[in-house]
């Protein structure tokens, strides 16, 4: 009969026996010990799983960890402050047709809240929301044109394509001119709209178009075709195609589906 | 009880939310980015890149399916893997040859825990680990410069042993 003080002097061997430290009379004392004690057999299994984790440790990594610098949590609480207002701010305007207000009279103001409550759009000189649509998993493109006299004002929203990705943005007119509107650089986090203007009037603009590297996005102006997206395309060749006078159509490479 | 007509973002939707996993959870998704990605600058922006896929994506959590820190893990493994990416894509590297192995990432995964597991012991227990398997020394010779028994020595690493159990089933690990 075994009592309760010997099972736990060879528990104790346990640890040393499950990373195969133990030889002798000891491992065989222990081993004798298993055979006829199935708590300590239980033990011993708890153990080995630990035991097999343990090569994958790197034991000059066993110090303290780092620590993430303490303005990381102000940022990211700021960064989802911005997307919060954001999409707010997105909900308004596309409840309001996407209008400016500004600083119109109030006798204005009633005309255009009278237009849309009775289905107007907003017309041609609102601002418009485009969507672009077909696009690949995880991207999220779309933008807002307003309309000015020095041409167009483009509110332009990426998300989910690399960090430090440069974007650029152009404008397509009724003949498929560009006009450029401008680039920026899409960083993950930064969820705030990139602002551009592009020198083409709203009223003839036909598309927006967005090149993100290899690929390269667009989006009709004014009627609800889905976008295209021109995958594999290299922006340089594409910028040189896009500056040609040709029709509105882009050669299509591939279109993802 | 989500409310129709109320917002239909779940767990992790508030800011709040956020802070509070962000408290509990940012120290240990730092260290294992730091770990993978091997760069500070990258690991806050990984660790960021989480939080907000996090709160964007709050109403999937579901509690009970997994914890918190797992879902957060989850997260973060994607966003390494995406990083990962990014920097594969650059000039010079074939097209197709980019796509990051998984396999190490995994392996990574599980080393960070093993360590962040063994961070978390008594100095007592992982030094006679470290001594004994790390560095394969004999027992005797451990017990000498500790000034303790050969047995004290077996048995630390035993205790040592089931602590570790206890801090990876913490950390949401399963055999």
């Amino acid at each position: 009969m075994k009592t309760r003080n010997e099972c736990r002097e060879w528990r104790e061997l346990l640890g040393a026996h499950a990373l195969g430290h133990l030889e002798g009379d000891e491992r065989a004392g222990l081993e004798a010990h298993l055979e006829g004690c199935a708590v300590c057999r239980e033990e011993l299994a708890a153990l080995a799983p630990v035991a097999r984790m343990l090569p994958h440790a790197d034991p000059s990594r066993f110090g303290p960890a780092p620590q993430p610098p303490p303005e990381l949590g102000q940022r990211i609480a700021a960064t989802i402050a911005s997307e919060e207002e954001r999409t707010q701010q997105r909900q308004r305007r596309r409840l309001f047709g996407g209008l400016a207000f500004g600083t119109a009279a109030a006798a204005a103001v009633a005309a255009v809240l009278l237009l849309f409550v009775f289905g107007g759009d907003g017309g041609e000189d609102a601002a418009q929301q485009v969507r672009f649509a077909n696009l690949p998993e995880g991207i999220s493109i779309d933008a807002t044109l307003e309309p000015h006299a020095y041409g167009t004002e483009i509110h332009m929203y990426v998300h989910g394509v690399p960090s430090g990705t440069l974007c650029k943005v152009w404008l397509r007119g009724p003949k498929g001119g560009s006009y450029p509107a401008g680039t920026f650089r899409y960083r993950w986090g930064d969820d705030s709209d990139a602002v551009l203007s592009s020198a083409l009037d709203l009223s003839r603009t036909r598309a927006v178009v967005v090149n993100t590297g290899k690929r390269t996005f667009i989006a009709p102006v004014g009627s609800p075709v889905a976008a295209l997206d021109i995958a594999k395309r290299g922006g340089k060749r594409l910028t040189s195609s896009l500056t040609d006078q040709q029709s509105y159509s882009v050669p299509v490479i591939s279109r993802r589906r | 009880m989500i409310q129709p007509g109320t917002s239909t973002r779940g767990a992790l939707s508030r800011e709040r939310d956020v802070r509070e996993a962000y408290a509990a959870h940012s120290g240990e998704l730092y260290g294992f980015a730091v770990r993978s990605l091997g760069d500070s600058g990258l690991a806050e922006e990984a660790v960021q890149e989480t939080f907000v896929r996090a709160w964007r994506a709050g109403e999937r959590f579901d509690p009970r399916i997994g914890s918190l820190r797992t879902w957060l893990f989850a997260i973060l493994r994607n966003v390494v893997i995406d990083l990962g990416r990014a920097r594969a894509v650059r000039p010079g590297v074939a097209d197709g040859g980019a796509e990051p192995a998984v396999e190490p990432l995994d392996e990574a995964l599980q080393a960070w825990q093993m360590e962040e597991a063994m961070r978390r012991l008594g100095e007592d227990h992982r030094r006679v680990l470290v001594e004994t398997y790390y560095r394969g020394r004999p027992y005797a010779e451990v017990a000498a410069e500790l000034g303790v028994p050969e047995g004290t020595v077996k048995s630390r690493v035993y205790y040592g042993l089931r602590a570790l159990r206890v801090a990876l089933e913490e950390m949401g690990y399963e055999d």
